[in-house]
């Protein structure tokens, strides 16, 4: 039996990434309706600009300040002048809104950055910590830790504030919350504020981890479903916990001789999996 | 006896070049310098552009050599029009490229196609409608395995072969792994040579067949590396190529196993984008000799994109092949008669092509009218060293390849 | 309700199902005369996809119910059609109904688990399933003439589906496909008109509705899937036959969310909806490229009009043009 250890750590990398899309997924679900389909292609775009801002030597911090900042510049466009465009529809619609806006995204970012290959490298790869043949490097170490924060973070906002409140309150009835006096156009913004950050990070994340390719990193988004599924949209640690699994297990598929040219369908797999085992819990979401 | 006099004063044009700088004026074609005004020779070309990778290199350097042609005399005075159609990787859309090429447009013979997806979709209708295609890069089984279609590159069976015939020569290496997507038509195929030329030569190579869509490279590299060899052989494209480097490189193995690479590494944005931990440690097989190399034909080439093509067009090992791919089909439309070009005739010609020299191709190229097309199957390995290349074969390897047994024996025959 | 009006009514109901018929063959003979081999070859595979969009809007504008696999299920049906067609030398439309009728199965069963969920949970779990289609596809190819269960030849070089003895020649193929997508959409616009399409209305209103009124909703449901699928499936047969082979590359998720959206922009209420998301797919793609567009600004156009569609024509372009026509029809008639 081939030792399992060193690929469980090394998915923990992917997993990280996994989760922490997922729960940026989860989160603008949770707050305004919207299945985000652009989140990948946000993703793509700002870890591009830090790409092009390290190339020309800005420092890191500005070069991810800069990268964020664009990814929370469309999002916010988009959640002020597009969405609210849409804001009558039903949530099916609005979503594939924002599929005409993951195809502006990775159109322009293709068309402008061009095929030559690249790597995004942050300084914290050269640091790892050495476990079991494996070496986890700090930026995976990085993810983890994002992942989990965020996780309790938003988890916090969403429970405990009153802008947490009243996105939980848009979600679900929005005409009526309006009436109640929820200041629609400022929740709204906060919501796709949020999203729009979440996208920059897990963009800059995971074209250190994955490979930075608009294209690639724009349907990463598919896989991170799978997580947010496995959470049934709603509970952000299963979120987390799942995307750390699907990591996992993806990583130590290698090692099945059958299933190896396969491995990449394992998030799904898993979903489907979690969809029909717990069919009971998955009503109307 | 008027035209091989021409040939004469060309070629005594070319060798007087050769001795010039790279700003040379270019030589093609008849190369007396007046424009071509007669009636249009219709070439087509098919490229895979918007997707995965940008091919149209190839398809532009042939672009620049015809507008050199058509500036110096055309065809026996008739200009030659190149049309491009990019295939989008599609396979669907490949078809209706080759539809309004073939069909419509009424091309005599493709030149300088790249395309990764066409090979399989097409290679019927070339077969039937009789247009041979001069491709300047093919990459799955069916581009080498096709009637009608003439790759100028090697191929990523070949290439892998010869890198790993070299791993075993410079560092002894007597275990391998090649790592090859596992899409049909590449994963059962393209790793097979070095695997077949490792059992007859006493190397153990053992093929991973890895998801091409998976975002865990690490994995792949642990996986590679538990097997223990003294040498990877990396045989994908670069953009799949760069993030396992990456992965190597922070696992560690970067000093532990020799890593070499097929010809799609050769790129000159690779360097940069795999960093320093890769100089002097990243063996590369070329399909034609290197881009900075002086050769008389090579600085030709260079010299026809500086006059002919435009500034964003790649001076990369895809131009080189598509300005050799416009170099075959020029040569020989000039044997023929100007009056009787037509696609029979041009097919025919087209497939008496043999001898056909230039430096930057190891041996010389021949069509032939066999089943199949792989003519070109040698190169030279080039090293990772500083922000490019530095050449560190001796000369050219040839590819001892056993399923290239059935052109031997072609070569054989035409004295090769 | 009168006797009589009954009767006007199922008159026109008639009438308009005989006119979309024609408008669909008239189509098939009139345009191989008209075009040139690129857009023969393209608007070919429009229609092939017309028939899968039809299924997608039935799904969604008789049912409510977002389906993102289709375009698997397309895959699946051009894979049994090259199976039967190279393997067993079927003849092509045995190949075609194999290719539907698996499709559809396999569409059912996609279905089932699904039966309890709505909404944007539906469209998730179906883009899972996509998205292990595309894995997996990718790895094992299409059958192309080869031996083995997987039929992938190896060897030599690979095999083209045979078409059909009357429309081997391009023009002939596309009338051959035509009359395909013509009987398609009779076959799903009877469907509305009998028991399924009333018993389709009341479950979109509420299952409890429905179940009071005595419907029985896991047979419907379960049959709208499976006539959903036949549609995809059958598309895939015609795509398959149209280039002679299919590439494991080009059956991405991405794929089956593009034709969710199409079909929308379309308009998943109309026949004439299906035929523009058809268009959408293929042909308008095909007419950027012709003219040299870069593909990834064309992908920019593509994402804004996409945008515009769906904030201008809730009903869907189809709708949009309806709508102005009729209200041109009735100025006219004032």
């Amino acid at each position: 039996m081939p030792d399992l250890l060193p690929f469980l750590i090394s998915g923990l990398g992917v997993g990280a990434v996994y989760a922490l899309s997922g729960v940026g997924l989860v989160v603008l679900y949770r707050s305004s309706g919207v299945l985000n389909f652009a989140f990948g292609a946000l993703g793509a775009v700002a870890a591009y600009v830090a790409w092009s801002a390290l190339d020309h030597d800005w420092p890191l911090a500005l070069a991810a300040l800069a990268a964020v900042v664009t990814s929370v510049a469309i999002s916010l466009t988009y959640g002020r002048l597009l969405a609210p465009r849409l804001a009558e529809r039903e949530s099916t619609v609005r979503s594939i809104g924002t599929l005409g806006l993951a195809l502006v995204v990775l159109g322009f970012t293709e068309w402008f950055w061009g095929e030559q290959p690249r790597r995004l490298v942050l300084p914290t790869d050269a640091g790892a910590i050495e476990f079991a043949d494996v070496r986890l490097t700090y930026t995976r170490v990085l993810g983890l830790a994002a992942a989990v924060s965020m996780m309790a973070a938003v988890g916090l906002l969403l429970a405990r504030t009153r802008i947490g409140l009243a996105m939980r309150a848009l979600a679900d009835q929005r005409a009526l919350s309006s009436i109640l006096g929820i200041r629609v156009l400022q929740v709204d913004t906060a919501a796709w504020v949020i999203s729009g950050a979440f996208a920059g990070v897990c963009g800059l994340l995971l074209a250190n981890i994955v490979r930075l390719q608009a294209t690639v990193l724009t349907f990463l988004v598919i896989p991170a479903f799978a997580a947010a599924i496995i959470g049934r949209l709603s509970s952000l640690p299963v979120t987390v916990a799942a995307g750390l699994i699907i990591g996992m297990l993806e990583a130590v598929a290698v090692l099945v001789p059958g299933l190896a040219p396969f491995r990449s369908a394992t998030p799904f797999v898993i979903a489907l999996l979690a969809i029909v085992l717990w069919r009971d819990a998955s009503r109307k979401a | 006896m008027k035209i091989t006099l021409q040939r004469i004063v060309a070629a005594a044009a070319l060798l007087a070049s050769g001795a010039a700088m790279a700003q040379a004026k270019p030589v093609c074609g008849l190369n007396n310098g007046k424009a071509a005004s007669g009636e249009p020779i219709a070439l087509g070309a098919v490229v895979g552009k918007t997707g995965p990778d940008d091919f149209s290199a190839s398809a532009l350097a042939s672009q620049a050599y015809f507008k050199c042609v058509n500036a110096n005399g055309g065809i026996n005075g008739r200009p030659v029009e190149l049309t491009i159609v990019d295939d989008q990787w599609n396979p669907e859309v490949a078809a209706q490229a080759a539809a309004k090429l073939v069909k419509d447009r009424k091309v005599l013979a493709m030149v300088g196609s790249s395309s990764f997806v066409e090979c399989g979709v097409n290679a019927k209708l070339y077969a039937q409608e009789d247009v041979m295609v001069i491709a300047g890069v093919g990459v799955p089984r069916e581009c080498f395995f096709a009637k009608n279609y003439v790759p100028v590159n090697a191929g990523p069976r070949v290439s892998a072969t010869v890198v790993a015939m070299y791993a075993a020569q410079a560092y002894k290496a007597k275990k391998m792994v090649c790592v090859i997507p596992n899409i049909p038509s590449l994963g059962n195929w393209a790793c097979d040579g070095a695997k077949d030329w490792g059992k007859a030569n006493g190397v153990d190579v053992d093929v991973l067949a890895i998801d091409p869509g998976s975002p865990d490279a690490t994995s792949t590299m642990l996986q590679a590396a538990a097997k223990k060899p003294d040498a990877i052989i990396l045989n994908v494209p670069k953009g799949i190529m760069v993030p396992m480097l990456a992965a190597a490189e922070q696992q560690g193995l970067a000093k532990k196993i020799h890593f070499v690479s097929s010809t799609p590494a050769y790129n000159f944005d690779v360097p940069k984008a795999i960093g320093a931990a890769w100089n002097g440690n990243f063996d590369i097989h070329l399909e034609f000799m290197p881009v900075e190399s002086a050769g008389a034909d090579n600085l030709n080439w260079k010299a026809t994109m500086e006059a002919f093509g435009s500034k964003s067009d790649p001076r990369d090992s895809f131009a080189q092949a598509g300005y050799l791919a416009a170099r075959i089909v020029t040569e020989a439309l000039l044997k023929m008669d100007p009056k009787k070009i037509d696609r029979a005739s041009v097919s025919a010609a087209l497939r008496n092509v043999k001898g056909f020299k230039s430096d930057i191709l190891c041996r010389q190229f021949y069509v032939g009218d066999g089943a199949r097309h792989n003519a070109n199957s040698s190169g030279p390995i080039s090293q990772v060293s500083g922000n490019g290349f530095k050449q560190v074969s001796n000369g050219c390897l040839m590819a001892a390849d056993p399923e290239l047994s059935d052109l031997r024996e072609q070569e054989k025959k035409f004295g090769l | 309700m009168t006797p009589d009006s009954i009767r006007r009514e199922r008159r026109a109901a008639r009438l308009a199902l005989l006119r979309m018929v024609f408008v669909v063959l008239a189509l098939g003979a009139l345009v191989p005369w008209l075009a040139n081999a690129y857009w023969i070859k393209t608007l070919t595979s429009s229609l092939a996809l017309a028939i899968a969009a039809a299924g997608v809007a039935l799904l969604y504008g008789q049912l409510g119910l977002v389906s993102l696999c289709q375009y698997s299920l397309l895959g699946v049906g051009g894979w049994v059609a090259l199976r039967v067609g190279h393997g067993l030398h079927w003849p092509f439309e045995a190949c075609v109904v194999a290719g539907g009728l698996s499709a559809g199965v396999v569409g059912m069963l996609a279905g089932l688990p699904a039966l309890r969920m709505k909404g944007l949970y539906l469209a998730l779990v179906t883009l899972m399933l996509a998205g292990g289609f595309q894995v997996v596809i990718s790895a094992t190819g299409f059958p192309d003439g080869g031996a083995g269960f997987l039929g992938r030849i190896s060897g030599s070089e690979r095999l083209m589906l045979p078409r059909p003895a009357l429309a081997q020649g391009e023009g002939a193929y596309f009338a051959y496909v035509a009359a395909w997508l013509a009987a398609m959409l009779a076959l799903l616009e009877l469907h509305r008109r009998t028991r399924a399409g009333r018993s389709w209305a009341l479950i979109r209103r509420g299952e409890a509705v429905a179940e009071g009124a005595g419907v029985n909703v896991l047979l419907y449901q379960t049959w709208a899937f499976g006539l959903a699928g036949v549609c995809a499936g059958v598309a895939g047969a015609l795509l398959s036959g149209a280039v002679g082979q299919l590439d494991g590359r080009a059956f991405a998720a991405s794929e089956s969310v593009m034709l969710f959206a199409l079909s929308l922009i379309g308009g998943a209420y109309y026949w004439a909806g299906a035929l523009v998301a058809g268009l959408l797919l293929r042909a308008v793609p095909s007419l950027l490229v012709d003219l040299g567009v870069n593909g990834y600004l064309a992908m920019v156009f593509f994402g804004a009009a996409l945008l515009h569609a769906l904030i201008t024509a809730p009903r869907g372009l189809a709708g949009q043009w309806l709508a102005a026509f009729q209200r041109r029809a009735a100025k006219g008639r004032a």
